[in-house]
C-alpha cells in the first residue's frame, strides 16, 4: 500500500484463485445491510421525529473493515472487540439485532443500552462487543485490559480494537501500545484510516504521515492494507489472528478507507467543504466502494447474479425500515430508569 | 484483635484478598521488584508472581485502562497510583470511562476495580504532591470513594472495595500511614486495633461515631478524623463534650449518622483537609442545613485548607491546612464562646 493518506486512485487487483463463495456472499450481504441501515439513519435524523438527537456518526464506505475483521473472530469461543463512536456496524457485523441497535439510536427502552447510551454507546456483551466510546482514543487503553484478561487466564482468544487516525495523536494511545507490546497481549489494533480526524487531514495532524510506521518505535508487528476490499481485509486478518493465537502478541493493522458522510450529523455539506471536495467523495463512492468491489469479484466468479444482487439490496432496505419501525413502535424508557444502572 | 499500623493494615487487606480470590491482581508503578514505593506490596512479587503483581511503565492512562478492560472481562484489578496526584493524567479513564460504563451501556457491564494510593497533605511535598483530591472523584456518579481514617478501616474498607462490583477509589491517608501503634493509642485507646477475621469487610457507606459527646458534632474523614479526635480531647479540658463522626466513605455518603448526632448536640463542625470552595465539606454542610436546620442552635462551621497550591516552606505550609486548634476554635464558635 502507498504510504500517507488513503488514495481513491489505488487500484483493486483482480482476485486470483478460489474462495469460500458462501462466506463471502454472507459478508457481501452484511455489508449491504449495514449500508442500508446507516443510510436510513441519516434522513431519520434530519426528519427529527424518531428520537434521534445528539451525534450520529455513520460508517458508510468503511463496511469491509468491520465485516471482514469481526467475521474472522470466534465470538462464541471468547474473542472480543471494542470500538469507538462510529459503532453501529460493529454490532451489526457481530449479529446483534438491528432493531435493538436502531432502538438505541432512537433512545428507546428496547435499545441495546436501554436508551441510556445512544448512537455512540452501542454494545452487545453476549457477542463480545465491549461497546462504542465517545472519547477519541479512550477505548484503546481499555482494549489493553481486555487483552490482559486473556493473557491472565492463559487463553488463546484475541481482542480487536477499532479506532481512527485521530486516536493516534492521543497520549493514552501510546501508553497502551507500549504496554501491549511490553506484555505481549493479544490485541489486534485496527486503524481505520479514513484520512480525516473530523475536518483535519492526516497531513495537517501527523508529523509522520506513514501512520503504521509510528508503531515501529514499540517494536510492534504491523501491516497496511486496502480496507475497501473485503477479501484483502478478511484473508489478512485470518492470518494475523492465527499467529496471535499460536504465540500471543499485539498487532497493528492499518486499513486505508474513506467515510462518505460527514464526521457526524453536525458536519454538513457546508462544513465538509472546508476540508474536502465533492469530487473526492464521488471518486471514492464510484471507484473504491467496498460493496461495489465485492460485487464485481463475486459476479466475475459466478457467485452472485444480478437478480441475487437486486434481491439482497431490496431485503436490506426492508430490514433497515423494519428496524426503524421497531424503534418507532418501542416505548421510551420509563422515568424510574433514570437512576438505575449507575451502580452494580 | 491485633494492634497494627495503618500501612500494615493495607498490606494485610491486599494479601488476604489475593489469597482468597485468584481474579484479584495488582498493577502499578514499582509495585513488584521495587517492593512498592511505600512497601505496601513488599514480598508480593515473590509470593504471587508477575502475572498478579504487575510492574508498569510510568503510564497512568495505561494502568487504569488495563484495570477497566480487565474488570469488564471479569477480573478484579487493584490499580495502584504511586500517589493519587498521579491519577490526574488518567482522570479521563476514571471519570469518563470507569465511572460511566455501567450506565451508558444500560447495565450490560460491571467494572469491579479499585484505584488506590496515598493521598492528602504531607510534610513539605509542596504543590504537586501534597493535596487531597477526593472532591474530583466525588463528582462522578458511578464511582465509590473510600477515605479510611483508622488501621481497622484501612484493612476492612480496602477489602470491601476489592469485593465491590463497582469502580472504587480508595484514598489512603499518607500523613498517618506510618504512625506507630503508640501514636494511635495515645489519641484514643483501641484506635489501632484491627479485627483478625479475614471476612471483616464493612459495608461501604456507613459512617461511625468514634467518640461520643453531647455539645458539638465534629464531622470528618481520613487524616482529619484523627485531628478531630485530638480536638475533642482539647475541648474536653475546657468542659466541652464533642462527638466525633468519621464518615469513612464519601460515595456513597451516609448522612444519617452525622444527622442523628447533630439532633443530639445541635451543633456541627465539618472538617476537611483542603480547599473549602466547592469541597466535600460544602456538600455535607449544605445537607445539614437542608435536613437539620431546625435542630441547629448555631450555623454550621467549616474548617478547611487555604485556597492556595500547597506551599513548600514549613512556615507557610502549616498555615495552609487545618489542625486541631482550628477545629477547637470552630467548635467554640458554635457555642458562642461558652
Amino acid at each position: 500500500m502507498a504510504k500517507g493518506s488513503p488514495a481513491a486512485e489505488a487500484a483493486t487487483p483482480p482476485r486470483k484463485g478460489t474462495f469460500d463463495q458462501e462466506k463471502y456472499l454472507r459478508f457481501y450481504e452484511q455489508m449491504v445491510h449495514i449500508r442500508e441501515f446507516e443510510e436510513i439513519c441519516e434522513p431519520a435524523f434530519r426528519a427529527g421525529n424518531h428520537g434521534i438527537g445528539g451525534y450520529l456518526h455513520l460508517y458508510s464506505g468503511e463496511e469491509a473493515i468491520a465485516v471482514g475483521i469481526i467475521g474472522a473472530m470466534d465470538l462464541p469461543k471468547g474473542d472480543c472487540f471494542i470500538g469507538h463512536y462510529r459503532d453501529h456496524a460493529y454490532a451489526l457485523a457481530a449479529g446483534s439485532d438491528p432493531g435493538q441497535v436502531m432502538a438505541e439510536i432512537c433512545g428507546k427502552a428496547t435499545g441495546c443500552s436501554k436508551g441510556k447510551g445512544g448512537s455512540m454507546h452501542i454494545c452487545d456483551a453476549e457477542r463480545g462487543f465491549y461497546g462504542g466510546y465517545g472519547i477519541v482514543g479512550g477505548n484503546v487503553p481499555i482494549a489493553l485490559g481486555l487483552g490482559w484478561s486473556i493473557k491472565y487466564r492463559g487463553g488463546d482468544q484475541v481482542c480487536a480494537c477499532f479506532f481512527g487516525d485521530g486516536s493516534m495523536n492521543q497520549g493514552g494511545f501510546h501508553e497502551a501500545l507500549n504496554m501491549a507490546q511490553l506484555y505481549k497481549v493479544p490485541v489486534l489494533f485496527v486503524l481505520e484510516n479514513n484520512g480525516y480526524a473530523m475536518g483535519t487531514s492526516i497531513e495537517r495532524s501527523h508529523a509522520n504521515t506513514d501512520l503504521a510506521s509510528r508503531v515501529e518505535s514499540y517494536n510492534m508487528k504491523h501491516d497496511t492494507i486496502d480496507g475497501q476490499n473485503i477479501f484483502t481485509v478478511h484473508e489478512r486478518v485470518q492470518e494475523i489472528i492465527a499467529g496471535m493465537r499460536k504465540d500471543p502478541h499485539p498487532f497493528f493493522l492499518e486499513c486505508k478507507t474513506y467515510r462518505y458522510h460527514g464526521h457526524g450529523a453536525a458536519d454538513t455539506q457546508v462544513t465538509q467543504a472546508t476540508y474536502r471536495t465533492k469530487e473526492e467523495i464521488e471518486k471514492w463512492r464510484t471507484q473504491r466502494d467496498p460493496i461495489l468491489i465485492a460485487e464485481k469479484i463475486l459476479m466475475e466468479a459466478g457467485a452472485l447474479s444480478q437478480a441475487d444482487r437486486d434481491r439482497i439490496h431490496a431485503e436490506a432496505k426492508d430490514a433497515a425500515k423494519a428496524a426503524l419501525k421497531f424503534a418507532d413502535d418501542s416505548p421510551n424508557p420509563s422515568p424510574d430508569e433514570l437512576l438505575k444502572d449507575v451502580y452494580a | 484483635m491485633a494492634k497494627i499500623r495503618y500501612t500494615d493494615a493495607l498490606t494485610l487487606a491486599l494479601q488476604e484478598e489475593m489469597d482468597r480470590d485468584e481474579s484479584v491482581f495488582i498493577i502499578g508503578e514499582e509495585v513488584g521488584q521495587y517492593l512498592g514505593t511505600l512497601q505496601v506490596t513488599k514480598g508480593f512479587l515473590e509470593k504471587y508472581g508477575k502475572n498478579r503483581v504487575v510492574d508498569t511503565p510510568i503510564s497512568e492512562v495505561g494502568i487504569i485502562g488495563t484495570g477497566i478492560g480487565a474488570a469488564m472481562a471479569g477480573l478484579r484489578p487493584v490499580c495502584e497510583m504511586m500517589r493519587m496526584d498521579f491519577a490526574l493524567p488518567a482522570y479521563d479513564q476514571i471519570a469518563q470511562h470507569a465511572a460511566k460504563i455501567r450506565y451508558m451501556f444500560g447495565g450490560q457491564f460491571k467494572v469491579p476495580m479499585v484505584i488506590r494510593g496515598p493521598s492528602g497533605v504531607v510534610n513539605q511535598l509542596s504543590a504537586q504532591h501534597s493535596q487531597a483530591l477526593e472532591a474530583l472523584f466525588c463528582h462522578c456518579p458511578g464511582l465509590k470513594v473510600v477515605v479510611p481514617a483508622t488501621p481497622a478501616d484501612a484493612k476492612g474498607l480496602l477489602k470491601s472495595a476489592i469485593r465491590d462490583d463497582n469502580p472504587v477509589v480508595v484514598l489512603e491517608a499518607l500523613k498517618i500511614q506510618f504512625q506507630k501503634v503508640d501514636w494511635w493509642e495515645e489519641i484514643q485507646e483501641g484506635l489501632s486495633e484491627v479485627p483478625d477475621d479475614p471476612d471483616f469487610y464493612p459495608e461501604l457507606g456507613k459512617a461511625k461515631v468514634l467518640r461520643e459527646g453531647t455539645d458539638v458534632t465534629l464531622v470528618g474523614y481520613s487524616t482529619m478524623t484523627t485531628t478531630n479526635l485530638r480536638a475533642a480531647k482539647l475541648l474536653e479540658k475546657d468542659g466541652i463534650s464533642a462527638e466525633v463522626v468519621d464518615l469513612r466513605t464519601l460515595l456513597p455518603l451516609d448522612m444519617a449518622t452525622p444527622l442523628a448526632s447533630i439532633k443530639k448536640t445541635h451543633r456541627a463542625v465539618v472538617v476537611q483537609e483542603q480547599w473549602g470552595l466547592y469541597g466535600c465539606a460544602a456538600e455535607i454542610s449544605a445537607q445539614i442545613a437542608e435536613r437539620a436546620f431546625y435542630d441547629l442552635d448555631a450555623p454550621v462551621q467549616r474548617v478547611t485548607g487555604a485556597f492556595v497550591p500547597m506551599p513548600y516552606s514549613r512556615a507557610l505550609e502549616t498555615l495552609a491546612y487545618p489542625n486541631e486548634n482550628d477545629v477547637v476554635a470552630a467548635a467554640k464558635r458554635t457555642l458562642y464562646g461558652k
